[in-house]
């Protein structure tokens, strides 16, 4: 193809087409970053006036943190789990659910319904479904002679918990950004591969699956960001209990800031996890850039 | 894709609109002040348990009648809530004139001068009579030897027990005079797992809900939480192990039901519906009862047959820097509001227990025990109020510390020596770190 | 958005099978032994929900479960009604949410495009200070942005909801993660017949984003509708308090009756439910509809 670019009028218009979210961006979030970035390097509480510097000592403080080092262990924990377990959850799911059979819209309908209820709605809604004493699925459990179990209430248990019910909420979300991006695999690859004699799962494997790079790539750098961000589960359910079996990081400097008036330890603690966060959506990208295909 | 310009524009429109609206509303040189008070401990009506929002707006209204000087905008801001929504104010001067606060923030709220120092007012005032609250009130009140609230609300702990079940276990009601081997054997007997059915509810997240409940043990043992300039802990003393024995004796018996998410109102619903025997709780927690045949009783003692003390959780009226003419608005209303008048009238119209100690001898007072039955051993109760918990900014550290190892026990990953003795080392670290 | 009749089905990816290699059929297809559990799991918590909110407070603690309430106490969902001003909070999450998601949707596909297909410079680099936005957690840089709201005179008002969610990094992300998919030569044609970038974008790469489009929609609307901690901290007028913000902060400490919060729960949810049922046709739609390939 021969299109010819002027350069210089492709530089004008790519900024101005980018300008606008770009500067809502940079106002609401860079320019954020960059001023608690300053805190990191204070003693404050959020509430003193002229918080003194104090150098590297919040960074320094944080080696010798073991609160932070297990909160660190949860948060990767977390992830490990729920970034495979949601993303690769959801292409099954997304493969099962693109085709025409009996039902299928119901199907779809009751993958899809979890997306809508909020953090705080399905945080409730798991706290009476996993209650140790009263809850459903203990009961499911002594149905079939196990538990009860303690779910939210027993160390070992609750992190898994939160990875169950953060895989329920999310998994719909996935499959619709799947779904979405099966709608654009060309139908004629398909068919001609067919016509070539490929079996399901070698039409899957090497015809589906690499038209889906796009789509994992960013649901596996998203999940990712989320779930080292873990949150407002842990702040509706267990607080980071019990006995810190689910202190993340992100809700150990929330509360280190907000509770605790912490708050310049809490931004080093930040920008530990930013970085951690950067390197390793630069290395997904990367990876992704070599096994992804796009079409252009 | 007109379409879409349209939205736009409607957005930009609505933008627009919504920015002009905002603006911070202070004193103009010639109306009355503008006051904005932030109250959250129970929300607005209709919702059934707003007695303090009505008994609060009521008062209001009367005081803005007699000086019409003075405008009152009272927010309703949930308690729980009320610190993370106030440092981004503080930090933007949006801060409101008077709010209530937990009396465990007064310590973080003593670093910003834009906390009204009240220690002068009150001095120079003999008529506001500071003497008249009660001594845990005015300790949880004053943070570096300021006085920087004025007590809002006090409560304290007391066992609540359901009489039903006392009486199916054959086991007779608490008396005043009752120990804490008494109350062990009692939730052992009182707990039938086929039924649901437990001796005592403990809150076990660990948090200040954990803690204080422990604490008042600590105290009833001898014990004391740190050493008197608060520099050292002294919770893992023999009295401390012996605070916690009993909670370790009831664990391993199965007798409670630990409550791993205490704010969310389990403990007091399974109470309500005769599944626990007896709840360490508040006086605020009776009207969650209504079903249940219930009784309060003071704390039980350890080897000193006379210690029943009990801890007290105050809360306080704390007054912003907006200004002087705001401040000084402020000042006359905060001084009206606990003024034994009001304190009085407050009290009989929520339940709440008087916050100052002449309101018990008030005319206006009486007939109180009959209308909010049960609260009556809750205002007795606070002559066991003794101890307050140390007002420094390290404390809710040394609180999570002693979270976990009272967690710890309960949960039988530890002995109470050892889990206290953890604790400690990791409170002395953070108590040797300068502020 | 775009001509021509929507498909609701997809049409599967794979072709069925042809008949000699499957050998004996079952009465119905494979996938409903994989499908009907899953869907079952999924929808336990939310029946669970919605039975929950019309029990007495005793059922929700009763074990074994009550799975039939005593009767169908409806009214626990208008005891939450009097609650609260809730039509006031629905009408400011309404106004907040829709101006979020159509800033988003445009603001985002802009920039999303030139990110995906122009090459300009410093794109890179802007894109990934872009996407370090989504990497710190919002509870650290709550407070600056607090400041730079109140400085824009916004506190307090709807506007302090709606500009800072005008435009996002994850719909600026996802656009140009689907921008990319789509096959380049259409545009190339367009720009030989000298096409302008933003008609290509609005004439050519819209029209096929569908999929993305309501994906982002319904994402952004979402976290609008959910948000909780930004409202908190910038809201204090309970006129100006969205859905969420209420309904979590008239939740007291010691008052939480499971029976009514999950009847606010199903309230809050339906709106989102319905618009979502709205949408869904958007989400998959077969690709017979662009009629632009080959």
């Amino acid at each position: 193809m021969g299109v010819r670019r002027a350069l210089r009028s492709d530089h004008a218009v790519g900024w101005a087409l980018a300008f606008p979210a770009v500067f809502l961006i940079t106002v609401f979030g860079l320019v954020p970053i960059v001023w608690s970035f300053v805190l990191s390097f204070q003693k404050t509480n959020l509430i003193a006036p002229n918080p003194p510097f104090v150098g590297l000592a919040n960074y320094r403080a944080l080696a010798k943190d073991p609160v932070f080092r297990l909160s660190v262990v949860h948060s990767l924990i977390y992830t490990a789990l729920f970034v495979p377990l949601s993303v690769g959850g959801a292409l099954a799911l997304a493969m099962a659910l693109n085709r025409k059979i009996h039902g299928i819209r119901l199907y779809r309908t009751a993958v899809f319904v979890p997306v809508v209820a909020s953090t705080i709605a399905t945080a409730i809604m798991f706290l009476v479904l996993f209650d140790k004493n009263f809850g459903l699925a203990n009961w499911a459990l002594e149905k079939v002679g196990l538990g009860p179990f303690g779910f939210f209430e027993s160390v070992d248990g609750a992190l898994y918990s939160i990875v169950a019910m953060t895989v329920w909420g999310w998994l719909g979300f996935d499959v619709i950004i799947y779904l979405a991006a099966l709608q654009g695999v060309p139908q004629e690859l398909i068919e001609a591969a067919a016509i070539d004699g490929a079996g399901r799962w070698s039409l899957f494997r090497n015809v589906t699956l690499p038209l889906l790079g796009p789509a994992t790539l960013f649901l596996v750098v998203w999940s990712t960001i989320n779930a080292l961000q873990l949150f407002d589960e842990v702040y509706f359910l267990t607080r980071g209990g019990p006995l810190r079996a689910t202190y993340v990081v992100v809700y150990y400097l929330f509360d280190l800031a907000f509770q605790r008036g912490i708050a310049g330890y809490a931004a080093a603690i930040a920008y530990v996890l930013f970085l951690a966060i950067l390197a390793l959506t630069i290395v997904q990208l990367w990876v992704g850039k070599k096994v992804v295909y796009y079409s252009s | 894709m007109r379409r879409s310009l349209f939205v736009l524009t409607v957005v930009v429109a609505m933008v627009g609109a919504a920015c002009t609206g905002g603006g911070n509303q202070g004193a103009t040189p010639t109306g009355p002040v503008e006051l904005v008070m932030w109250m959250g401990y129970t929300p607005p009506p209709p919702v059934s348990q707003s007695l303090e929002y009505i008994s609060l707006k009521k008062l209001v209204g009367e005081f803005t009648k007699t000086h019409p000087d003075i405008r009152i905008t009272v927010r309703y801001t949930n308690n729980d809530n009320s610190l993370i929504k106030l440092k981004p104010a503080l930090q933007g001067n949006k801060q409101p004139d008077i709010t209530y606060q937990y009396g465990t923030n007064i310590a973080q709220l003593a670093g910003t001068p834009k906390v009204v120092d009240l220690t002068d007012r009150i001095n120079s005032d003999a008529s506001f009579d500071w003497n008249d609250f009660w001594p845990g009130e005015r300790t949880a009140a004053t943070a570096g030897g300021k006085v920087l609230g004025v007590p809002a609300l006090v409560d304290n702990l007391a066992v609540v027990y359901n009489k039903d079940l006392f009486a199916h276990a054959g086991l007779p009601e608490p008396t005043a005079e009752w120990t804490w081997d008494d109350l062990v054997n009692a939730a052992i007997k009182l707990t039938d797992p086929a039924k649901k059915q437990w001796g005592l509810a403990f809150p076990a997240d660990g948090s200040e809900t954990t803690v204080w409940e422990y604490e008042a043990m600590l105290w009833e043992a001898g014990g004391d939480i740190l050493n008197a300039d608060n520099t050292k802990a002294l919770f893992n003393s023999p009295a401390g192990v012996t605070a916690l024995t009993p909670l370790q004796r009831m664990a391993q018996a199965n007798a409670l039901l630990l409550d791993f998410n205490p704010d969310a109102g389990k403990s007091e619903n399974l109470f309500n519906s005769g599944n626990i025997g007896m709840i360490i709780t508040g006086p605020w927690d009776l009207a969650a009862f209504p079903k249940a045949n219930y009784g309060v009783q003071i704390m039980p003692s350890f080897d000193d047959p006379t210690n029943h003390q009990t801890i007290a959780g105050p809360d306080n009226w704390v007054i912003f820097d907006n200004g002087p003419t705001r401040v000084n608005a402020a000042w006359e209303f905060v001084k009206w509001f606990t003024a034994p008048e009001q304190v009085v009238r407050n009290s009989m119209a929520t339940g709440d227990l008087p916050t100052r100690a002449s309101v018990e001898k008030l005319p206006a007072f009486q007939g109180f025990d009959e209308k909010y039955p049960g609260v009556g051993t809750f205002v007795s109760n606070l002559q066991n109020v003794v101890k307050a918990r140390p007002t420094i900014t390290a404390y809710p550290d040394v609180s999570a510390a002693l979270g976990q190892a009272v967690v710890k026990v309960l949960l039988g990953k530890a002995d109470p020596k050892t889990a206290l003795d953890q604790a400690a080392e990791e409170a002395n670290g953070i108590l040797a770190v300068p502020t | 958005m775009s001509e021509g009749t929507i498909v609701e089905q997809a049409r599967p990816l794979e072709l069925q099978a042809a008949p000699g290699r499957r050998g004996r059929r079952l009465p119905f297809s494979p996938w409903h032994l994989v499908l009907f559990p899953t869907m079952l799991i999924m929808l336990v918590p939310l029946l669970w929900m919605l039975v929950t909110s019309v029990q007495t407070l005793n059922e929700t603690r009763h074990f074994p479960p009550v799975f039939v309430p005593s009767r169908v106490h409806l009214e626990n969902y208008t005891q939450v009604l009097r609650m609260a001003p809730f039509s006031r909070w629905f009408l400011n999450t309404l106004i907040v949410t829709t101006a979020s998601v159509a800033g988003n949707l445009l603001f985002c596909s802009l920039a999303g495009y030139a990110f995906a297909r122009i090459k300009f410079f410093g794109r890179e680099v802007v894109f990934l200070l872009v996407l370090a936005t989504l990497m710190i957690p919002f509870q650290v840089v709550m407070i600056p942005t607090f400041l730079i709201v109140k400085r824009l005179g916004m506190i307090d008002t709807l506007g302090a909801l709606i500009v800072p969610n005008l435009a996002g990094a994850f719909g600026v992300f996802l656009l140009r993660q689907f921008f990319r998919t789509l096959p380049i030569e259409l545009e190339e044609a367009a720009r030989i017949d000298g096409a302008s970038r933003i008609g290509i974008l609005f004439k050519i790469v819209l029209p096929l984003s569908a999929p993305a489009l309501a994906t982002l929609a319904v994402v952004t609307f979402m976290w609008t509708w959910n948000d909780f901690l930004w409202p908190l901290i910038t809201i204090y007028n309970e006129h100006n308090m969205t859905l969420q913000l209420g309904l979590t902060t008239f939740q007291g400490a010691h008052q939480t009756n499971t029976n009514l919060l999950m009847a606010a729960n199903v309230m809050s949810m339906l709106p989102v439910l319905l618009l979502f049922f709205a949408a869904q046709r958007y989400f998959i739609r077969g690709i017979a509809t662009s009629g632009l390939k080959g």
